[in-house]
């Protein structure tokens, strides 16, 4: 399966940059029939240093932004894959990513993690107690700085998503 | 020709390539092999500018600049990087456009997002062009406590705690925006700001391919490529006489 994905979509002709969709849109997209509540988690020092072991680096800003509706939540956060930041919208939904996209990807090579054949393999996943996904994701041929990134937004948009109840 | 002239000639002009590449093969080896731990050693990231270098490269050197506030300096560098005083905050996509300040406070405009600073120089957030900062943003303003974004033809009011914008209607308006303008940084701060410079990859693989030099240096160095070919066949030939020569 591995070997499959990865042939599949290792592709000299994806430059594959730019932006896709926008945040707004997304989250337009998501909540589709719902009207949903934009929120703010406050990043204190635990969800700091949590967030900091998640990422391998420390953490930039004050506070995240999130959209919830019926337990529902949406997130969009950055990482850098090999130099430029990947902007990726996560959907959480009981503690279980429901959705991954990539919103905007602006390195020159690695873009193939936009693909949804890619992102579906995120659907499912959830956190382990040591803060990494539950689930197996398979990598891509020249693009592994940017599948970390996806990894590890995806990990950080479930830890976050299990710090709103606390927070509240 | 018998087989001991043929080896002596192989072998004369197998010496004769080897010493006229040999400086040079070793200095390809040697940018190759930095080249290729080009992401570990961070080769991207080390930033030349002394002035000959940028003279030859057609780069003209940049002025150092930077937003005063309340004696602090928030400023850019080529490296993509936000800083307050000494202090890097984290991704600004060049130029830094604008800062724009309340009292409660600061905002600055990179290239393609806005990142929201504490008086005190911690990065609260940043609003990018995915999360909704129009596109056309030039650069910002401040009226009366109102950070203004400001577009080509449009202007919009900007909610930092609600990351919304709202248009601005009366443009006339703006002729009460205070509008924050660069300054010359501090030599403190300037040493820093590496935008306008060469980064040692560039260097390394413009020298490793020869276009450093033009297209002399190009031609060169395919022509020295050729001669590492042939010294690897006349290699080849010797190895092959050799073992005819043991046959006989």
């Amino acid at each position: 399966m591995g070997t499959l994905l990865a042939t599949s979509l290792s592709s000299p002709w994806v430059t594959a940059k730019g932006v896709f969709q926008s945040g707004p849109d997304f989250i337009a997209q998501v909540f589709a029939s719902e009207t949903a509540r934009p929120g703010v988690l406050w990043l204190t020092a635990d969800i700091r240093q949590q967030a900091q072991n998640i990422l391998d680096r420390p953490v930039g800003g004050l506070r995240v932004r999130y959209h919830i509706a019926g337990g529902k939540t949406a997130w969009i956060l950055e990482e850098i894959g090999k130099e430029m930041p990947i902007t990726i919208g996560v959907i959480i939904h009981q503690d279980k990513i429901e959705q991954v996209k990539i919103l905007a990807y602006r390195e020159s090579r690695g873009g193939e993690v936009r693909y949804p054949a890619y992102t579906a393999q995120y659907r499912g996943a959830s956190l382990t107690q040591n803060m990494r996904l539950n689930q197996n994701i398979d990598g891509i041929t020249g693009a592994t700085l940017s599948v970390w990134a996806v990894n590890k937004v995806a990990a950080l948009a479930l830890y976050y998503h299990s710090q709103l109840d606390k927070a509240d | 020709m018998d087989i001991k002239k043929s080896i002596i000639l192989n072998l004369r002009w197998h010496r004769r390539i080897g010493l006229s590449v040999f400086v040079v093969m070793i200095f390809l080896a040697i940018t190759g092999f930095a080249l290729n731990h080009s992401p570990g050693l961070n080769l991207s990231k080390i930033n030349l500018t002394n002035g000959w270098l940028l003279s030859w490269y057609g780069v003209a050197p940049q002025k150092s600049e930077g937003y005063s506030i309340a004696n602090n300096w928030v400023y850019g560098t080529g490296t993509e990087e936000l800083y307050f005083n000494d202090q890097a905050l984290g991704y600004c996509p060049p130029p830094l456009a604008s800062v724009a300040t309340t009292d409660q406070l600061i905002v600055a405009l990179c290239g393609e997002s806005l990142s929201i600073l504490t008086p005190q120089g911690l990065l609260v957030e940043t609003f990018n062009q995915v999360q909704g900062l129009p596109v056309n943003s030039t650069g910002l303003a401040t009226i009366e406590q109102t950070i203004i974004v400001l577009g080509e033809t449009e202007a919009w009011e900007f909610d930092p705690d609600l990351l919304n914008l709202n248009a601005v209607d009366d443009l006339s308006v703006l002729s009460q925006a205070t509008i924050l303008q660069p300054q010359s940084l501090p030599l403190a701060f300037s040493n820093g700001d590496t935008s306008g410079g060469i980064s040692l990859e560039t260097l390394i693989i413009d020298l490793h391919s020869g276009r450093f030099f033009g297209d002399a240096g190009v031609l060169f160095v395919d022509i020295v490529g050729l001669l590492i070919c042939l010294l690897a066949f006349t290699g080849l030939w010797a190895w092959v006489n050799h073992q005819r020569l043991r046959k006989q």
